[in-house]
């Protein structure tokens, strides 16, 4: 197996963060498989930026633990981020010759380039020709990739770029082994691109937004697309009207959704209610950052979750989903469509920086999903209650123009025909009636990953984003075995049952300092005496060591 | 085929106090929406939190009694996920002024093709006889026990400043003049805002009518409500209150720079296959 990852850093204008969509639309092309990540600094233009590809010739679930290959412009740069950076013992570092590697480094291969003397309007093209020849990159997928990207700046400009990308090609770097084994190209996508794409695939055609990181990319693309297939996307004044015009849309019959991050789901809390109390189906896609607060607006972590399944105030029934990777995403958000259509309440999915942004390599044909439809009253009977009582809590609804489909929907607790009511009864049975839609939801969507061995002498439980690293680490220990829910509300509570069931030692993995998913777990189920959580806070991936690591101490300490 | 005022009307009894403006206000709508042409099916009323925010529940029409102050955005997406509809939102001061003002500002500035009705009573009723934006200054309230410090805005001037391409302020004490208003609002093409002084006798006092009935006086029929400038003037004065329509343009609406808008991005062509979508992410072979 073939197996590398590099990072490229540098500041504004060095073209880091280009040369890394570069080698990682290169390698796509090739048919290996990819995963690239960046990371930016505070500033809004320029300011210092990191791209970190992992290129292997076997599926990959987390971004590389170590890296390989490390090409730094300027060491400036890199000491923001190198806290956060793990090098691999062989490490190779390329840097510019007169600039000096810090004391820290100097235990690694320090080779210096002078990329900008080789080419002083194209060092990054340089710095991939390098890394070119020392992985082995696919040099003709490489130049296929320049000519598309610069194919607006017109032929001097590929022209140039392709030269720096053949200097650096030629330059005599340390030649290591090249990944091989291509098979057929597949699609390189990021998270939020992926979530657009299902809304899309789902039937989206009304989304409204408001700016948020990490989530936007998520309102520029359906602001493409939309348009195109008839739909509408309207960028509102804020979160408030964003998620209120996904209920009006919504209660229009359009199938409708918003994105957003930590802080636009706090606006959004009461509108949230709004949609599980007057049953109309919502679709809210969370990408979670930092918190609370402002937090670190361009960072995971998993801290939104008690704000997904409890937030708001009343009693609330809704679902929360989240996705463990790309393509998750993908089927995460069409799931979202389905069930919130089904089901008339708010969906809310609880994506993270980490899979949202980050590019990986997935098979076109793994993007199907099917899709479900409302349940739309039959329009010939004029005595139409919107909220009538139904055996699994769903009402059909209508859509206005229908003539005898006619009520008054509200925020207030109100009788089947939706008129407001404040007495005790009727607010118990309907109470009851949207409760029971969960119950409906366990027994049909079940969503959950389980992988590793059938009987565990140790289960880890995460969610999400963690996935990834727990997935690698699963694989090369013995005895261990992981579940991950994809629907936290409600939880598949006997397929996670039988789980532990099967487990004597639990470790709970998570990027919360408060430890959310563990507090929620113990609420739900029994865990085992011996079950511990790796708890930490978020801004900095898991890494697959992490996890053996922990894994390790839980089985000694409880062996 | 064509409906009345009677079409309109359900058996629902409203929960406002004897006397309370907004009586006449339903009446005016009722009649209104009948002589604007719409059917009761094909109409969408949107309201937000307050005693006015109520009516659409005396109303046979498809609605929406929502959250406190956030009527405007609703009935944006109501109406641009159902263009063919005839939406309308109504609310009071306090909603749509105070919670709401954002909204307010931003569904005039697109000039949504909506009609908005706020009935104004210059307090906060359903809570129980707080100040509200409209509220005059020095008024003592229950939340404003020595006297009201803030200064009361016009709703008039926000709506013009904010861009409304049709502006008008009615009295309920004038069901007739009232419904004639909303009859042109709910034509208008665009977002046509009604500001209707609207009494509430439980905490404004039985006085409150009577003043606004002194102090109204129709817009001179001289008036060019195309002026921006002579609308604005008639929302800056302290003797009178001009009723009638005080500004009145035309520019694209939302709906028509949307419409623009889809027919930029799909040009002539068939909308794009779910492999043309995807053709982005081909890396470059």
């Amino acid at each position: 197996m073939q197996d590398f990852t590099f990072s490229i850093v540098g500041s504004g204008g060095d073209g880091a963060v280009v040369a890394g969509d570069l080698a990682a639309m290169a390698c796509a092309a090739h048919g290996f498989h990819v995963i690239k990540t960046e990371a930016y600094g505070p500033q809004i233009r320029g300011g210092e930026s990191s791209s970190t590809i992992r290129i292997s010739t076997t599926p990959v679930a987390a971004q590389g633990d170590a890296i390989d290959a490390l090409v730094v412009f300027r060491f400036a740069d890199f000491a923001r981020f190198g806290s956060e950076m793990t090098l691999s013992e062989h490490c190779v570092v390329l840097h510019e010759p007169d600039d000096a590697p810090p004391s820290e480094l100097m235990t690694f291969r320090c080779i210096p380039i002078a990329f900008t003397q080789i080419a002083p309007k194209s060092k990054n093209l340089v710095a991939l020709g390098v890394l070119a020849a020392m992985f082995g990159l696919p040099a003709e997928n490489v130049r296929a990739a320049v000519r598309r990207r610069f194919a607006k700046k017109g032929a001097t400009v590929v022209d140039a770029n392709l030269r720096a990308f053949e200097q650096g090609m030629e330059w005599n770097a340390v030649t290591l082994a090249a990944p091989r084994d291509a098979t057929s190209p597949r699609l390189l996508m990021s998270g939020n691109e992926a979530s657009a794409f299902g809304a899309l695939h789902a039937g989206c055609s009304f989304f409204a937004g408001y700016p948020i990181t990490p989530s936007s990319e998520i309102l520029h693309l359906l602001s493409e697309w939309l348009p195109r297939i008839g739909g509408t996307c309207l960028q509102t004044e804020d979160e408030l009207a964003a998620i209120g015009a996904v209920v009006g849309a919504s209660f229009s019959g359009a199938k409708a959704m918003t994105a957003t991050s930590g802080p636009g789901l706090s606006l959004m809390s009461e509108m949230l209610g709004l949609s599980s109390i007057a049953e109309i189906p919502t679709v809210t896609i969370n990408v979670q950052r930092g918190g609370p607060s402002t937090g670190i607006p361009t960072k995971s972590e998993q801290s939104d979750l008690f704000h997904a399944v409890y937030g708001g105030h009343g009693d609330m029934p809704r679902v929360v989903l989240a996705p463990t990777d790309v393509e998750d995403a993908f089927h995460t958000t069409v799931d979202a469509f389905n069930i919130a259509e089904e089901f008339q309440l708010p969906v809310i999915v609880l994506s993270d920086q980490l899979i949202a942004q980050r590019r990986e390599t997935i098979d076109a044909a793994s993007l199907v999903h099917e899709v479900v439809q409302r349940r739309i009253a039959c329009d010939a009977d004029g005595s139409y209650q919107r909220y009538a009582i139904t055996g699994d809590g769903v009402s059909p609804m209508t859509v206005p123009g229908m003539p005898h489909g006619m009520y008054q929907t509200n925020g207030l607790e109100h009788d089947e025909t939706g008129r407001p009511s404040s007495m005790f009864v009727t607010h118990e049975r309907m109470n009851a009636k949207r409760y029971r839609k969960l119950e409906a939801i366990a027994q049909k969507y079940p969503l959950f990953e389980r992988f590793g061995v059938r009987d565990p002498e140790l289960g880890i439980v995460c969610w999400g984003s963690s996935a990834g690293p727990v997935r690698e680490a699963v694989e090369r220990m013995e005895g261990v075995a992981a579940f991950v829910p994809r629907i936290l509300a409600p939880l598949p509570l006997d397929a996670l049952n039988e789980f532990l069931r099967a487990c004597a030692r639990v470790l709970i993995i998570e990027t919360s300092f408060a430890g959310q998913f563990h507090r929620y777990l113990r609420s739900l189920v029994d865990l085992p005496r011996d079950t511990r959580a790796l708890s930490r806070s978020g801004g900095k991936a898991l890494s697959v060591a992490e996890i053996i690591e922990a894994a390790a101490v839980q089985q000694e300490v409880t062996a | 085929m064509t409906f009345t005022a009677n079409d309109f009307k359900n058996d629902l009894k409203p929960v406002w106090c004897p006397g309370c403006g907004d009586f006449a206000v339903l009446n005016a709508v009722h009649r209104a929406l009948a002589a604007a042409g719409c059917a009761p099916h094909e109409t969408i009323l949107v309201s937000g939190i307050g005693c006015s925010s109520r009516l659409p529940g005396y109303v046979e029409t498809y609605g929406f009694n929502s959250l406190h102050g956030r009527a405007l955005p609703i009935a944006t997406g109501a109406k641009l996920a159902s263009p063919r509809m005839t939406v309308v939102a109504v609310g009071g001061d306090g909603d749509g002024l105070a919670i709401g003002g954002n909204h307010f500002l931003h569904a005039a500035r697109r000039n949504v093709d909506i009609a908005y009705f706020m009935m104004d009573n210059e307090i906060y009723g359903l809570t129980k006889g707080q100040a509200g934006p409209t509220t005059p200054t020095g008024d003592r309230t229950k939340s404003t026990t020595y006297g009201n410090p803030d200064p009361s805005i016009d709703p008039c001037a926000l709506a013009i400043a904010f861009g409304a391409s049709w502006v008008a302020r009615g009295f309920s004490g004038d069901v007739k003049g009232t419904t004639e208003l909303m009859t042109r609002a709910i034509r208008h093409r665009g977002f046509a805002f009604l500001n209707i002084l609207s009494p509430c006798v439980t905490w404004r006092g039985e006085e409150q009518h009577k003043e606004l009935r002194a102090k109204t006086r129709a817009v001179p029929v001289d008036h060019d409500a195309t002026n921006r400038e002579a609308a604005l003037r008639f929302t800056d004065e302290r003797e009178h209150l001009t009723t009638g329509v005080l500004y009145d343009v035309m520019r694209p609406t939302l709906i028509e720079e949307l419409a623009a808008i889809e027919l930029r991005a799909r040009g002539d062509g068939a909308p794009p296959t779910r492999d043309q979508f995807l053709r982005a992410f081909q890396p470059a072979r």
